[in-house]
């Protein structure tokens, strides 16, 4: 078994994990939300993106380490922007740095945002506030959620047209 | 559209297909499910059945998916198609990898027949109010095994969907996965190579 086939596998595998987990956060949590009260949201929300930031961060790098020691073994002149496949591999290149960046941003700030501890001595206006605050901060992070997976879908088609000799 | 188009569109779904299944349950088992402990019981069960029964869409979405995109794929790669038409399944690497796929596929349909109709309408199953205690006690354990066998038949989907990539990969390079193996070197010497 060669390590380019082993490598394949894995990024395979941990493409699949960050695509199958911005679907299931789309096609899944997102149309369960509406059977669960906002304050239980944010909770679950909270609890689930405390892990998937960091198995989506990790799946990324994963997935960056193995493109990098695959690539080396494709001649150079593919890989050269003036062919077809250097182009594709270029546009998924930054399609995965726009990816970084939005689970970055999920993992420090908005995720974070959706952490509102409300004292019990709390009025009602103020209460009110935080609750839309915390309103807020679910569709922010839903935006993102849907933003990430616009763009992992996007790079799975210049993944799937490599093999095809590219797609720009 | 042409085979080029053809070729991409299948890879594209196939690579979709499989990362609903595969991304998908392992999300549902290691993001969802834990997530559900964090809130009261009454609304994490709402919780857990309405994810379990959307997941359930995407599950068979995505074995559709990759039925049609693998046919698509293997369609119009020309020097494949005689192989998916069975022609060749047993003499070479890349047919017996393909082979393999199909029957993993076919395991995981199965599995999935039998947790949609058999398994989860015994979890969903409601008791009207007249039954008595020793009723109540034999509903409540078979749903606990009807729990048990889904908790069972989920982690085996899970391992079949973990090794589905590694066939896929070993077609990715064009020669299955077979090569240089004890199971091919099995099939040769059973004069099938």
């Amino acid at each position: 078994m060669s390590w380019s086939f082993v490598a394949r596998y894995v990024e395979l595998v941990a493409w699949s994990v960050y695509l199958g987990g911005a679907l299931v956060m789309e096609l899944v949590w997102r149309p369960a939300q509406e059977h669960l009260p906002m304050s239980q949201i944010g909770v679950a929300c909270q609890k689930m993106g405390r892990r998937y930031r960091w198995i989506a961060l990790a799946m990324l790098c994963v997935i960056g380490l193995t493109s990098l020691t695959l690539l080396p073994g494709r001649a150079s002149e593919t890989l050269s922007i003036s062919s077809r496949f250097g182009r594709s591999v270029l546009a998924l290149v930054l399609c995965w740095c726009a990816l970084v960046a939005l689970v970055v941003s999920m993992a420090f700030s908005a995720h974070p945002a959706l952490h509102v501890r409300m004292p019990s001595d709390l009025d009602p206006d103020a209460r009110a506030a935080a609750r839309a605050e915390v309103g807020r901060a679910i569709r922010r992070m839903d935006r993102t959620l849907r933003s990430e997976l616009a763009i992992a879908l996007t790079a799975t088609l210049f993944a799937a047209s490599l093999s095809a000799g590219g797609l720009l | 559209m042409g085979s080029y188009w053809w070729g991409i569109v299948g890879s594209y779904l196939h690579l979709i297909g499989m990362a609903a299944y595969l991304g998908g349950s392992l999300t549902m088992e290691f993001v969802v499910g834990p997530a559900q402990s964090a809130i009261p019981p009454a609304q994490a069960q709402v919780m857990g059945q309405k994810t379990a029964d959307k997941f359930l869409i995407v599950v068979w979405g995505s074995l559709g998916l990759l039925l049609a995109s693998g046919i698509v794929q293997a369609f119009y790669k020309g020097t494949n198609r005689m192989v998916l038409l069975g022609a060749g399944w047993f003499s070479s690497s890349y047919g017996w990898t393909q082979f393999l796929m199909i029957i993993l596929w076919m395991v995981l349909v199965i599995n999935g027949l039998i947790m949609t109709f058999v398994l989860r309408p015994k979890l969903a199953g409601k008791m009207s109010a007249q039954v008595g205690a020793q009723q109540v006690q034999a509903k409540q354990q078979e749903m606990i095994k009807a729990a048990r066998l889904i908790t069972r038949i989920t982690r085996i989907d899970l391992g079949i969907a973990l090794f589905l990539p590694l066939a896929g990969a070993g077609l990715i390079r064009g020669a299955g996965l077979f090569t240089g193996t004890a199971l091919f070197d099995l099939t040769a010497l059973m004069g099938l190579h």
